[in-house]
């Protein structure tokens, strides 16, 4: 336990999380999804986020569950994404089988609550599958097209603007921080001294950072609106013109068709052979 | 002069500043709580849920709508779609409430200097927004088991679960990381952080200029407690109707499917209709402000 806690506090830097941060961020390959239609996408994803809750037949969430593992395979998910997934639908399952089998419950409650998972793991690979194939700009488009505010549009392009900058500047006033203060002489029992340390430092460096951001948010507003940005977002002309590069192209069709045939022919056998799995 | 009411009045690139302010610090906090490590004893996890001090100061110094929407929309930008972790519909009801806990959190100060009103409402935000999103999980399993009822202790077992996840974000996050830091900033920061965003502080008492324009208001909050019990109650209502079915027509496999299918397509067409209002209006407004513009 004790060693288990100083390698995590071990691996806590700044640096080390800035860069893990970075990486993961901007990320964005090039796949066969990321080049599909974004709007078209979304409402593929919208699909397969909502049918899997009503549909309970084992053999249809199965064939399902085979479709997504495909597109999560095409899209070249990172594999800690994958586990991270694997590791919160295991153990969320697994302590609600160990309280289930407290309260009285056998092995027999181990089956719903597979159903449940496979649910859960069609809807979240699916969500993997989409969100992280479509690189920002792409999916801000998407939404925008789609009907979702702009406020959320510029966010997401403003956010990857701005993450560099302020991790460079929360970086910096937290070790200002650690430059006048001192750290606890004994890391005290199970490291705590320490974490409350580093915790309570966390919490004071938003302090300043406050007011900095308040200063920026301002310029970034002020610059916004030299460049028309109120018009622009409340005109529908010049939203027409920003999206007028989406179209649906003919591997778009192909891959909505092979979806659709798919779950199409999924159905009746689901209903012919209801217990396939078990 | 002194009969009329001061309203608390904001400009439309106030607001986009307030938004941006919280989206920021919000999102970047969250990235940093997405990485702290948490500590598993049992099933009790001693964890840094969030940093909520963020939301819920900027709520009660600024207006509470724009800062818990941008904080929300931080949390999903710079927490979940930047690490590759976005959850698709499934972090639209964390959005909904965590962005209404906040809110209300920012409308229960009226004074942001008085500490004891802070401490409440910081506590409150924090137990309000746990408590939703307990339920909502809670009831996600009941909708996700099919033969709930059948297995032995699963109901409970779930209830235990979420009880003992509520209490620990409530008094062990909540205290350290929404009641204490928030009750440290907020007094720090009234009237020094409002010039530089160019606006006056609150003042005491002053009222909100929302009114029947703004989309949150008390008639819309009483439609969406409606709209979700009448929900609750169609699931319900779904559950039973499907065992009918059986009865009357024994053994037929396809009908129960048609009858979900059925059901689906309401909810789709009821959908369609809901998002095709807001959409029109949308437009309408937008045409409008564009003549006006030009």
């Amino acid at each position: 336990m004790v060693e288990a806690v100083k390698r995590a506090l071990g691996k806590i830097s700044v640096e080390h999380i800035k860069l893990e941060l970075l990486g993961t961020a901007y990320n964005s390959s090039s796949t066969f999804l990321g080049r599909l239609d974004p709007r078209m996408l979304l409402i593929w994803y919208l699909f397969f986020a909502i049918t899997p809750w009503f549909v309970y037949n084992r053999t249809i969430l199965l064939g399902m569950f085979i479709f997504m593992v495909v597109t999560t395979v095409l899209s070249k998910v990172s594999p800690y994404i994958v586990f991270i997934l694997c590791l919160g639908l295991v153990s969320q399952i697994g302590w609600m089988f160990l309280l289930s089998l407290f309260f009285g419950g056998g092995a027999e409650s181990l089956l719903p609550m597979l159903t449940l998972t496979l649910k859960l793991s069609v809807i979240s690979l699916a969500s993997i599958t989409v969100f992280s194939s479509l690189d920002p700009e792409r999916l801000s488009d998407g939404l925008s097209a789609l009907g979702v505010p702009d406020a959320f549009a510029f966010s997401l392009s403003y956010g990857y603007r701005i993450l560099p900058t302020l991790l460079e500047e929360f970086h910096q006033i937290l070790l200002s921080f650690r430059l006048r203060g001192q750290r606890p002489a004994k890391h005290g029992f199970l490291y705590l001294r320490t974490a409350a340390y580093y915790l309570r430092i966390l919490v004071l460096v938003f302090y300043p950072l406050m007011l900095n951001t308040a200063k920026r948010s301002r310029t970034t507003v002020e610059a916004l609106e030299t460049r028309g940005y109120t018009y622009a977002v409340n005109n529908p002309k010049v939203k027409k013109l920003r999206l007028s590069y989406l179209a649906m192209q003919r591997r778009d069709w192909l891959f909505v068709a092979f979806s659709a045939v798919y779950i199409s022919l999924l159905f009746p056998l689901g209903a012919s052979f209801p217990n396939l799995l078990y | 002069m002194s009969t009329l009411k001061t309203r608390y009045t904001l400009t439309q690139s106030q607001k986009m500043m307030i938004f941006v302010l919280s989206m920021s610090l919000y999102g970047l906090s969250n990235m940093f709580t997405e990485l702290i490590p948490s500590v598993q004893l049992g099933p009790i996890e001693l964890s840094v849920e969030y940093f909520a001090f963020i939301p819920l100061t900027l709520c009660m110094l600024f207006h509470p709508l724009y800062a818990a929407v941008g904080a929300a929309v931080g949390e999903v930008i710079f927490g979940e779609l930047m690490l590759g972790q976005f959850g698709g519909l499934g972090e639209l009801e964390k959005f909904i409430t965590f962005s209404l806990a906040m809110y209300i959190a920012g409308r229960m100060v009226s004074d942001p200097k008085n500490r004891r009103q802070v401490g409440i409402a910081a506590i409150s935000g924090v137990a309000i927004h746990q408590f939703c999103s307990s339920v909502i999980d809670i009831a996600k399993v009941w909708v996700g088991v099919e033969e709930l009822e059948a297995v032995q202790g699963l109901a409970e077992s779930i209830v235990i679960i979420e009880g003992v996840g509520f209490l620990n974000d409530v008094l062990f996050s909540g205290i350290l990381f929404a009641l204490l830091p928030t009750m440290y900033l907020v007094p720090r920061l009234y009237g020094k952080i409002e010039p530089l965003l160019g606006m006056k502080p609150r003042e005491r008492n002053m009222q909100y200029a929302s009114g029947s324009k703004s989309w949150l208001s008390p008639k819309l909050l009483g439609g969406a407690v409606l709209l979700a019990l009448i929900a609750m109650g169609a699931e319900l209502l779904s559950e039973s109707g499907w065992s009918i079915g059986e009865f009357e027509l024994p053994g037929a496999e396809s009908h129960e499917g048609l009858l979900i299918w059925i059901s689906m397509l309401a909810a789709a067409v009821v959908a369609a209709a809901v998002i095709a209002v807001v959409l029109r209006k949308a437009s309408r407004r937008r045409q409008e402000a564009g003549q006006l513009d030009g």
